[in-house]
Formats: structure tokens, C-alpha cells, sequence
């Protein structure tokens, strides 16, 4: 193969609608170039950008302006291309009047992959063997769920897009899934585009993460880089309000009722402590923790929307 | 393509209560009538002798007049919404985000148009045959001769008959399924799809009318000639040659100002018309989807 990016998107831009009025922008400007090998997390919150990204990445919407690559070939002009890539978009669609395995026949026929063998083995792997001979009709979401990761693994790709995958699963499904999808990733060398809400999830399995917000790329880097000095500290004391106070005028304080959460670094402990104790507030536990994706993913998307 | 075309196969015979109700449809009549026509015939002797009286049954004719089937009103309809779930399902289901990526988007749907005149044409065959075979039982019933004898001769006409006959149907299938699709992909819905469709071809069969009262109130009388490019006008050009050996020769109105025009066209003047057609629809609705944003 010898790729060394997998996805290339240059100042990609999608506005819906043709009236003034009517117009949306869904998707502004973004870049992004995804390396292969990497498990890579595409967040944002609904109406943020990310299906119609994808729906670009697969040629599925006509961007309005930019391009996109995959494997360094233009995906609209060379929609070959596409037949290294599974996806899974917006929850899985299929063919309920069909069998699981069927549906799964008409996919690889589609594009022109078909193997028996390889639906089976598929079937097996996503827990669904036994029901491969009934009507999706009959599916739970959660089965459906299963069968759109099995159709989207039918080429063997060496590109997943997936679009909220644990969608409607339990929380063993998800557990399942998530060590897939990093397995994938570490054994077998595919590379992984993965958008969740679930942003526990996302910090479990990905390598690299981009926020979206509002149509616009607003942080993208390493997870491990981007979280990198977020700590913050929890104060335990007595009386909560009076603390609150005098530690919010010289950091951002979030009040909670058992205890407050302090913006600050490991070394504003003992000044806390000191203007606590000057001002007659009891101290009881001041620890220093590490603001989880779910916190710093917050914190962006309220800086982009001045909540703030 | 073979894949492709197989895949299309599997989506169109997979969905039972559709083909049945909508495709099945016809030869499952076919037979059903016959069935009837049958218990009559054993029943009465009245309608044993009516059935002798009514003179000679050919095979041949009751072979090929299956194939005129798809052209009554009823008939088309029903054809349009096997074509407008073909199309437009796909919407319904969304499952064309699933579908798109994994090959280009004009075989995609030359391979619909392909798979759904193929899926018509099995079921016309298979109805032919049912109807012929039960009009022999018929026959045999009533007591009444069933011809012609099979020889060479006779086996030569009929084939050439039944395949000019049967790709009639399949063009005019065609062209109304182009009907379909396009207004099922515009409205991407199936309903959306069967009514447009039927407007379409309403509109088409009417379009006489129309041109001439712009070419009486515009004084353009010319304009009729326009009509002399439809698909309608062109199928019965063909099956008048077909059948007579003749151009249709049809005249717009015997008095005012359309007096003295007549369209008389030649065989390879309306092929090519027809041609221009189905390629032009097929275009059409390829194009259409190629510019189409996948969002649902």
C-alpha cells in the first residue's frame, strides 16, 4: 500500500439551501489529514457538521467547496477509491423485506465483492450467525447495529468510517465494540474515523480526536496532548459558599453541593488552603485530577458558543 | 456488472409483497382467469358451444397478445409502481447511503433500469406461456380447434412476431418506468413517483390536444409535428409497420388549420425516436442522481 494518509480534507465547505433565507452552513472550511494506523475521534454536538463531513468523505454530498481524499485520490473524481473504505452512517439502513444475510449478499454484489465465506465468518464475528437466516424486519436496533458494522467490514477495508457506532447497543455491545474497533487499529493495521457522542468512548479508543463546532474544525490534536495540563482541583470545606467566594476571585470556581471544582494547577493548592484557612473556612480534601475529554470537550464547545 | 445487476435481482425478487402484487401479478391472473374460464367451460355446454362459435383459437395470437398487457391504463399503472418502489424505495429505506459508496452512481442505476425491464420481460414470458398453455386447455375442453400446426413456417413467423412484439412492450416499459424513476427520484418518494409518473404519461398521450390548441390559438399550425417525436405516436408507428407493413399515417384533424398534415413515418424513423427515448431517460435520471446530495 505504502499510504501514509488515509484521509486528506482540504477546506471543505457545505452550505444548504438556496434562498438567503433558507441558507445553512453546515460545514465550514475544514481541514483535516488523518494518518493511517490511527483510531481517530470525530466529536461534536448534534447539528455540529460531523454526518455531513462524512457524508462528504463518501461521496454521498457534493461539497460546496474543498475537497476531499482519501488515500490521496480526489473522492468524487476517483469514487473507486471508496472501495477501500466501510462506513456506517446515521445508524444502520437496510432492507427489512431481506435477511441478514442477504442484505449483507446484495452489499458485497453491489460492489462487485462478493464471498460467502467471508459473510459468514462476518456474521460469526458481530454475533449474529444464528440470526443471518431471518428478516431484518424482526432486528432489534441493536442487531441491526451489528449487521451495519458487518456490512461495513465487508471488503476488508483498510478504512472505517463510523458514525456513532454503539448506537442502541448495551453496554456489553459497546464494550465489544470499542476493543474492535481499537483491535482493528492495533492488529490489523486499519485505520479507524470514528464519531461518537459517547465522548468516554472516544477518549478509550482514539488517538488523535477533532472537535466540531458549529461547522468549524475548533481543536484537533492528540488526545493525550490536548488534555495535557487540563487538571483541576476539588476542594472539600466548610462553609461551601464562603469558600466558593473567596476562591472565585482569583480562579474560575464551579459549585457543586458536596464540593467545589477550582480551574487551577497542583501548585495553587497551598495558596487555596492558606485563604481558606485566613478567612475561617474549614478545609477537609483538596485533591488535583485530570479533566476527562467529556470536560474539556464541554469547555470548548461553550467557548465556541460564548456560554463561557 | 453480472454482480451488480445480481445484487439488483436479489432487491426487486426479495421484496415478495411488491413483485407479487405489482409483477407476479400478471402471470398469477393469467391463470386464475384461466382456472375460471375452465370450471365455466366444464360446467355449461352453453358456453362450450359459445366458445366453438366463436370461431378458431390461435396459439400464436394468444402468445403474443400477452405482451399488450403493460400498454393498457391499468396495466401501465401498475407497472409505474413497480418502478416508482425500484427507484424510490431506495429513499424510503435509506438505504442508498449504504449503496452509493460501494460502486458509481450512473451503473447504479442503469443496472436498476436493467434489472426491472429483465424482472417485466420474465414475468410477460411466463405469463405467455401460462396463457397459451390454458387457452390449449380451453380449447381442448370446449372441443374446439387450437392452431396453428407447429411447423417450421409457422414456428419462424411466430418468433418473429413474439420478439418484435415483446420489445415493443419492453421499450414502452421503459419509457414508462424513465417516467417513474426521474419523478420518484425528484419527489424521493414512492407515492410521488407512481403519481408524477402517471401524470407524465397522461400528459404524453394527451399532448395531441395540447399542441393543437397552441397551433389554432398561435396560428402555427406546424407545431402538431412536434407530436411526431413522442414515444406514444412512435410504439403504435412500429406496430402499425409491425403488423401491416405500413407508417402509421395519422392525421392531426381532416379540417381547419391542421387540414392536409399527416404524420407518416418511416420504421427507422421511429426506432431511432425510441432509441433517443429510453437512452435519453436512462441519461436522464443517471444524471439527475449524479448531482444528488444523499442526506437521509
Amino acid at each position: 500500500m505504502g499510504d501514509t494518509v488515509a484521509i486528506r480534507i482540504e477546506n471543505l465547505s457545505k452550505t444548504f439551501g438556496r434562498r438567503a433565507k433558507r441558507r445553512v452552513h453546515a460545514v465550514k472550511n475544514i481541514s483535516l489529514e488523518i494518518q493511517t494506523g490511527q483510531v481517530y475521534g470525530f466529536l461534536g454536538p448534534n447539528g455540529a457538521g460531523k454526518t455531513t463531513t462524512i457524508r462528504m468523505l463518501l461521496d454521498l454530498i457534493r461539497p460546496t467547496t474543498g475537497d476531499a481524499y482519501i488515500y490521496d485520490r480526489h473522492v468524487r473524481r476517483e469514487h473507486d477509491v471508496l472501495r477501500r473504505v466501510g462506513a456506517l452512517v446515521e445508524g444502520a439502513a437496510f432492507y427489512n423485506f431481506l435477511t441478514g444475510r442477504k442484505n449483507l449478499e446484495v452489499l458485497a454484489r453491489t460492489a462487485n465483492d462478493y464471498d460467502p465465506i467471508r459473510i459468514e465468518m462476518l456474521l460469526a464475528q458481530v454475533g449474529l450467525a444464528h440470526r443471518a437466516d431471518q428478516r431484518v424486519n424482526g432486528y432489534s436496533t441493536g442487531m441491526k447495529q451489528r449487521l451495519g458494522l458487518a456490512a461495513a467490514l465487508l471488503g476488508d477495508p483498510d478504512l472505517l468510517i463510523l458514525d456513532e457506532p454503539t448506537n442502541g447497543l448495551d453496554p456489553g455491545g459497546m464494550h465489544e465494540v470499542r476493543e474492535f474497533v481499537r483491535n482493528l487499529a492495533d492488529e490489523h493495521g486499519k485505520t479507524v474515523f470514528l464519531s461518537s457522542h459517547l465522548l468516554g468512548e472516544i477518549e478509550q479508543v482514539c488517538d488523535r480526536v477533532a472537535i466540531i463546532n458549529l461547522g468549524e474544525i475548533v481543536r484537533e490534536g492528540a488526545v493525550q496532548d490536548l488534555l495535557e495540563g487540563k487538571t483541576h482541583l476539588r476542594v472539600e470545606a466548610a462553609p461551601l459558599d464562603k469558600a466558593a467566594a473567596i476562591l472565585g476571585e482569583f480562579w474560575p470556581v464551579t459549585t457543586n453541593t458536596q464540593w467545589l471544582t477550582i480551574s487551577a494547577a497542583r501548585d495553587d493548592a497551598p495558596h487555596m488552603v492558606r485563604r481558606l484557612v485566613e478567612n475561617g473556612v474549614d478545609v477537609f480534601q483538596i485533591t488535583s485530577q485530570r479533566q476527562t475529554l467529556e470536560e474539556y470537550f464541554l469547555s470548548v464547545v461553550r467557548e465556541g458558543t460564548g456560554d463561557a | 456488472m453480472r454482480d451488480l445487476f445480481r445484487a439488483e435481482w436479489l432487491k426487486i425478487a426479495g421484496n415478495r409483497w411488491v413483485a407479487g402484487c405489482l409483477v407476479w401479478i400478471f402471470p398469477l391472473g393469467a391463470v386464475l382467469f384461466v382456472i375460471v374460464a375452465a370450471l365455466i367451460l366444464a360446467l355449461s355446454g352453453s358456453a362450450r358451444d359459445g366458445f366453438r362459435e366463436d370461431g378458431p383459437v390461435l396459439w400464436t395470437d394468444q402468445a403474443v397478445g400477452v405482451w399488450n398487457f403493460p400498454s393498457n391504463p391499468v396495466g401501465r399503472l401498475v407497472l409505474l409502481g413497480f418502478t416508482a418502489v425500484v427507484f424510490a424505495g431506495e429513499y424510503q429505506w435509506q438505504t442508498w447511503k449504504s449503496i452509493v459508496p460501494r460502486n458509481r452512481r450512473a451503473a447504479l442505476i442503469v443496472v436498476k433500469f436493467v434489472a426491472l425491464g429483465a424482472f417485466v420481460v420474465v414475468a410477460f414470458v411466463l405469463m405467455s406461456i401460462l396463457w397459451t398453455l390454458g387457452w390449449g386447455m380451453l380449447s381442448e375442453i370446449a372441443g374446439a380447434s387450437y392452431g396453428p400446426k407447429l411447423t417450421g413456417d409457422v414456428l419462424a413467423e411466430f418468433g418473429e412476431d413474439y420478439a418484435l412484439q415483446a420489445s415493443l412492450t419492453f421499450t414502452a416499459t421503459i419509457i414508462a418506468a424513465g417516467y417513474a424513476a426521474l419523478a420518484g427520484m425528484v419527489t424521493r418518494s414512492i407515492l410521488g413517483g407512481v403519481l408524477a409518473g402517471f401524470v407524465l404519461t397522461f400528459v404524453e398521450s394527451g399532448l395531441i390536444f395540447g399542441l393543437m390548441l397552441v397551433g389554432w390559438l398561435l396560428d402555427i399550425p406546424r407545431i402538431v409535428h412536434v407530436y411526431r417525436f413522442t414515444p406514444g405516436y412512435n410504439l403504435l408507428n412500429v406496430t402499425s409497420w409491425i403488423n401491416d407493413n405500413v407508417p402509421l399515417n395519422m392525421e392531426p384533424s381532416e379540417e381547419g388549420v391542421f387540414a392536409g398534415i399527416i404524420f407518416s413515418d418511416s420504421l427507422v424513423f421511429s426506432l431511432v425516436v425510441l432509441a433517443a427515448w429510453v437512452l435519453g431517460l436512462i441519461a436522464l435520471t443517471s444524471g439527475l442522481f449524479q448531482r444528488q446530495d444523499i442526506t437521509s
